[in-house]
């Protein structure tokens, strides 16, 4: 055999990288002993491609070299079987690293979403509750202030119902021909209420005053206005009265009334 | 690649694998990692992840193989490149890494004659694939199908409709030149 044509073949290559068929590799080997520059010559080959690849060299990913030191240190050391089947394994881990990653990415945002609906939820219910609230607290006013004004009506229609309750009609006196007013008198329990039927409007300085006349002497028994949201006015109590008088009066009223601004006089049963 | 000053020659370190040291293990790793790195990229080109998986599983397998190793045969980078290139490879053929990529199954191509357009568009600029461009087209197909696919010189004669003895002698031919441009 022609070494030298032998190694110019190619075939140091081909051996080198893999890629001689299983024949031409124990060819190959076979030789290597006899010629000791076949020798030298694929070893030339191969320091050439490791200068060439450590030339080409890349920067492997980040934890490999860690990952490697764990498996070999946990690593039996004499025991090549069960070494083979450990890096199938180690893909069958990184497969459900990405199945379980998977799950909990589902999970995470299943979460997320059931944490929005039941914040909604929440939100929904409170602002329900609250609206509810308020408009308890409306109808309860509202029923508060209607009880109140029905409290009153009946009240009033008591008073007037009342058989013990006398009834004193005011006709207007000259200076207002117009002014009429009623006066209920409770002789029993000296309860005095009137009701305006027409009294002119005053300035807003001016109030009317009611007078009772015992014994030729006016005694106060309140004032009022000419409009009022009452039907029935409670005035002030009095035991004894001839007469009823309504006179206008600085607002407040006055101790004594101003007899020439009387606009109505009624006389009761007693002034018979 | 200088080996690490602990260990002065390849005789040593190989000595000190053999003894599964550790230390020795990880000089190894520092040492010879990028490079090999770089050759199972550039055959699993397209999936850096699964690149490191291999890488991984190389070292591994260097580490529990380290007693089968023949200084008579060969260097030990010769010995690991191969590990490495055959660890690759599988992963190429893999059942799971096939269904990944049905679109770009080689053979299919080759077989309607756009073989040379395929392997330009699998080539990158790094390590021997950058060598590999200055080559003949037809050369260049054959060593690309050769060794970084890793078909036999059988499949690729069926492949590409040459005798097998064409094939042999253009591989032959290609690695030739391929060496000259290395130097």
């Amino acid at each position: 055999m022609n070494i030298k044509e032998y190694i110019a073949s190619g075939i140091i290559e081909a051996y080198v990288l893999g890629l001689a068929s299983q024949p031409e590799r124990a060819e190959f080997e076979q030789l290597c002993t006899q010629y000791p520059e076949l020798v030298a010559a694929r070893r030339e080959f191969e320091e050439e491609l490791e200068k060439h690849a450590s030339e080409q060299a890349m920067q492997p990913p980040v934890g490999v070299k860690v990952k490697v030191l764990e498996a070999i240190t946990g690593a039996p050391q004499d025991a090549p079987a069960p070494v083979s089947s450990n890096p199938p394994k180690i893909i069958t881990m990184q497969n459900e690293k990405r199945g379980s990653s998977g799950l909990l990415r589902f999970v995470a945002a299943a979460s997320v979403i059931l944490l929005v609906v039941l914040t909604w939820f929440t939100y929904q219910s409170y602002k329900q509750n609250k609206d509810l609230e308020n408009s308890n607290v409306a109808l309860n006013e509202k029923l508060n202030s209607t009880q109140k004004i029905l409290d009153a009506i009946v009240n009033e229609t008591n008073v007037l119902k009342n058989p013990n309750t006398t009834v004193v009609n005011m006709v207007g006196t000259k200076v207002a021909p117009r002014s009429s007013a009623n006066v209920y008198w409770d002789s029993t329990n000296n309860n005095v209420f009137l009701v305006v039927k027409n009294m002119p409007q005053l300035p807003s300085d001016k109030q009317y005053q009611l007078w009772a006349l015992i014994d030729g002497k006016p005694t106060d028994l309140g004032v009022f206005d000419s409009k009022s949201d009452k039907v029935i006015l409670k005035m002030k109590d009095t035991k004894k009265a001839q007469a009823f008088a309504i006179t206008i009066e600085k607002q407040g009223g006055s101790p004594s009334p101003t007899l020439d601004s009387m606009q109505s006089l009624g006389k009761t049963l007693q002034s018979q | 690649m200088g080996i690490s000053t602990t260990y002065n020659t390849e005789q040593e370190l190989v000595l000190a694998l053999k003894r599964r040291d550790n230390q020795a293990f990880s000089t190894l790793y520092d040492n010879y990692a990028g490079a090999l790195y770089s050759i199972i990229k550039q055959i699993i080109t397209d999936n850096a992840e699964l690149a490191g998986d291999v890488l991984q599983e190389v070292f591994i397998n260097i580490y529990r193989k380290i007693d089968t190793y023949d200084q008579t045969k060969g260097r030990l980078f010769t010995w690991m490149l191969n590990i490495a290139r055959n660890a690759s490879i599988d992963t190429l053929r893999s059942k799971s890494y096939q269904n990944s990529q049905k679109n770009q199954e080689l053979p299919d191509n080759v077989y309607k004659g756009t073989a040379n357009q395929s392997v330009q568009l699998n080539v990158d600029n790094i390590g021997l694939k950058k060598v590999l461009e200055k080559l003949k087209p037809e050369h260049r197909v054959l060593v690309e199908l050769a060794y970084f696919k890793g078909f036999t010189h059988e499949e690729i004669a069926e492949m590409m409709s040459i005798p097998l003895g064409t094939v042999k002698t253009r591989i032959r031919n290609a690695l030739l030149q391929l060496r000259e441009y290395l130097q």
